[in-house]
Parts: structure tokens; sequence; C-alpha cells
């Protein structure tokens, strides 16, 4: 099977989280998905929504209308908090006449047009729900059996399930099907669903660095080769600022956290090099000698 | 200060708690019967002392001017776990988001980093810089060395809307 789908990266993405652009990059198409950029970088909305709702719902539906310009029907948004931005402007210019009435106006006067037909993907249901996990298997060249993991699915994809999410809101499964789809293991465990604080770091970046570090604290407890994330927010604080979320727990953390794109570009036998591994901060130097070994 | 302090002299607005109503879209709100499975389940409740409930009833008895001054409402992670359980669809997550706007038109107690992201987003059309990152072996690196594509800022003419956008209630 072979798609075409027009990718948004929000921020995150393309500002630091290099890692999980480059793993997105590499992977995808080598698992039937073809990748076409949109004309220019912008904003989903996140952080304006605390300032104006109708403003971010505005850049939401600019991202919607770049999209179109593809004349692609689907859309990849590998970032979760940019799922949901976007998810939710897509509701209110649906539900709301003048909202709708006004920021259509708005982008016809930079000549753009708002699509709401484009279907929004993330990685996650992309790979399970449109590729399937049999294809992603078959396309395992390099078995991670032996590999203990543990997923964090992060927040905002799989909440609230009125909105229409990647997966179940208290259950999430989709993720570790993948994982497991690599010949790894992925556990279950009580901390699964608490969030990495990354908001918190526009407020309160100490309570951010603690809601970090608690969880990776926990995962780090449970015996497991790494941690496994999906959202460029989740990387950069179990990831990036894993050694400074350790100073607000009193805990020394090393545990090794990857993207779930990374994990599955050594199943599939990619160079570390072009997955970004050389750029994760986590010491995944343990992990890598137990996949090539 | 704490809600209990800035409750003490606090009369209720009901003009103001309309606005919110207006901006939720709904008025679900008003069905909150105080199940409090939003603040047993809130992420920020541990180390911030957000208890969603109370924002509910707050808003509901009409100290809205009060919530929209205070800095508890800047507390909320966004983890969607309120909208999520909340049985009466009462949603604290978007009662926040609206408090959080009305307190941006009234120029109060706003932390720094969501006005600097909205003049990043206007001047380049992303919330943050471009980073010069480093490996675990501490080489210098960034999205040309890394091979990754550029990809151009919005085109003249965003920045003209966006203001405009800004500027609607």
């Amino acid at each position: 099977m072979r798609v075409k789908v027009a990718v948004f990266w929000g921020c995150c993405i393309l500002a630091s989280q290099y890692a999980y652009e480059m793993s997105v990059r590499e992977v995808l198409p080598k698992l039937g998905v073809e990748l076409v950029d949109l004309r220019e970088a912008l904003c989903c909305g996140d952080p304006v929504r605390s300032v104006n709702d109708f403003a971010a719902n505005y850049l939401s539906a600019r991202v919607l209308a770049l999209a179109n310009l593809t004349g692609l029907p689907d859309l990849l948004v590998p970032c979760n908090r940019c799922h949901f931005t976007i998810s939710e402007a897509k509701r209110a210019v649906e539900r709301d006449k003048k909202v709708r009435e006004k920021i259509v106006g708005m982008l016809k006067e930079e000549g753009l047009e708002y699509n709401p037909n484009i279907k929004v993907w993330h990685v996650i249901d992309l790979l399970h729900d449109c590729v399937g996990l049999k294809s992603v298997g078959k396309a395992v060249v390099k078995p991670l059996n032996g590999l203990k993991l543990a997923s964090h699915v992060g927040c905002q994809i799989i909440r609230y399930s009125d909105l229409g999410r990647v997966d179940d809101a208290e259950n999430p499964r989709k993720m570790d099907e993948l994982i497991r789809a690599t010949g790894a293991e992925s556990v279950d465990y009580n901390e699964k669903l608490d969030c990495c604080g990354s908001h918190l770091m526009l407020s309160h970046p100490d309570t951010a660095l603690s809601l970090a570090g608690g969880k990776v604290k926990a995962v780090q407890g449970l015996c497991v080769d790494g941690l496994v994330v999906s959202c460029p927010d989740c990387g950069l604080m179990f990831d990036s600022k894993q050694k400074e979320a350790g100073t607000t727990v009193g805990a020394k953390l090393n545990l090794p956290v990857l993207y779930l794109t990374q994990l599955l570009g050594l199943a599939l036998n990619i160079e570390q090099e072009k997955l970004g591994l050389q750029l994760n901060q986590s010491p995944v130097d343990q992990l890598l000698s137990k996949v090539s070994a | 200060m704490g809600l209990t302090d800035l409750m003490s002299m606090a009369k209720p607005n009901l003009e103001s708690r309309e606005k919110i109503l207006r901006k939720l879209r709904g008025r679900e709100l008003i069905n909150c019967f105080q199940c409090i499975k939003c603040t047993s389940g809130c992420t920020a409740l541990k180390l911030l002392e957000l208890k969603p409930h109370e924002i509910e009833k707050l808003v509901n008895f009409g100290f809205v001017d009060e919530l929209a001054a205070s800095d508890i409402i800047w507390t909320c992670v966004t983890c969607l776990k309120c909208v999520q359980r909340c049985p009466q669809k009462a949603s604290p997550y978007h009662v926040i988001v609206a408090l959080r706007n009305l307190a941006v038109e009234r120029e109060a107690n706003v932390p720094e980093a969501f006005m600097k992201a909205v003049s990043q987003i206007l001047e380049t059309g992303l919330a943050e810089a471009y980073q010069k990152v480093t490996t675990r072996k501490m080489e210098a690196c960034d999205r040309e060395s890394l091979k990754l594509p550029k990809i151009p800022a919005p085109k003249e003419g965003f920045q003209a809307v966006f203001l405009k956008a800004l500027e609607e209630r």
C-alpha cells in the first residue's frame, strides 16, 4: 500500500526536536507513506489559545488552508499539541457560523481557501489504522526481540474522546501494539497516563520539570530498557530536559528515551545517524548496544 | 494570592459570568454538580493546588472577575483529563481557557511567555526560534548540518491578518 499525505510539523519539531523530524522523514516513506511539506512553517495556535481563542482557531484553519494547497486529503500532524489544537479549531469552525464566516473571509484575504474535509492524522493512527500493524511487522528486518519498553502516548491525542481522538482515552493500546510489531515488549505501568508537564514550561517551569522527573523516575523503577514517546513536547521534557528534571525530584535519572519513529527505524535497520539518535540527550547508548548485539 | 483571600471581599458579577458563557458557546457549565471527578484526576492538583471543581462553582456563582485576576487559572497543564471525565460536559479546561482570554483582555496577571509566543508568531510564523542543538558527544548541529529542509516563513500579508484575528473577542 502506498499513500501520499501532507505533513505539518508545528514549532517544537521544526525548531528543536530534530530527531523526531528526521526519523519521521526516514521511516514513513519506507512504510509506504510519502510526505509532502506545506508551503510555509506556521504555529498551530496552541500558545495563542490561552491569549485569544479566535486567533488560535484562525492559525489552525490557516494550517488546513495550507494543506489544501497540496491537493491532498490527508494531513499528518506528528505533534500531539498541534493535533489537538487543529482538531478543536476544526470543530469550532464547523459548529459556529460566525467564526466560520470570519475565518473563511480572513483566509480569502491571503488567497487561501479553508477545506473542512482534510483528515488530520497522527503518526500513531496513520501507522496503526492506515498502514496497518501487519505491514509494519512485515517491514521489520531487524526484530527488536528482548527489548523491554514503556510507552508514553501523551495527553492530547487521546483526550477528549468527544472530539474524535487517535486512541482510547483511558486505555490506549495502539502505540504498544506498534512497539510490539517491532518484536520488542511494551509493559503496562501505573503512571502510563501521567502528563509530561510541558505546557507549564510557559508559566511554572519548576513544576513542569517535577512532573516530567516524577514520571521518568517511576519508569526507571520498572527496570525497562527505555521509554518511547511520540510527541515533541514529551520528547523535550523526558529526553532533552531529563537531567534538569532529575534535580527537581532529587533523583539521578538515566533512562533512555526515544521516539516511536526512531524505534521503528531501528527495526527497519536504518542507520542510527539518519534517525537522529545522536541527538537524544538521554543515555540511549545502553539501549542501542542491546539492539546491535 | 490564594482563592480564599480573593473571595474575602468579592461580590458576584453576573455580567462577567455571561461573558464566560458566551465564550464557551454553550451553557453546560451550569450543569456542574460538583462530583469532583475533575479535581480528583487533575495533574496540577498535586503540585499547584488547582481544583477545577472550585473554578466551576466560582464561575457559576459569578466570581469571574476574581478568577480572571488570579494566578490559579495559569496552573492548568492542559492534560484534558477533566474534559474527558466530566459527566456533565462542563469542561473545566474550556472554562479555564475562557478565563485566561478574559484575563488577557483585562491585561491582568498573564505569564509573559504567552505574550512572547504571540509576538514571535507575528514575526516568524513560529512560536519558537530555531535552535542549535548538540549531540551527546557535544557536537553542535542545526537544521542545515542535519540536512533538514528549509521551510519558509509565512508570506507577506499574514502578519496583518493575524493582527486582525488577535483583535477579535
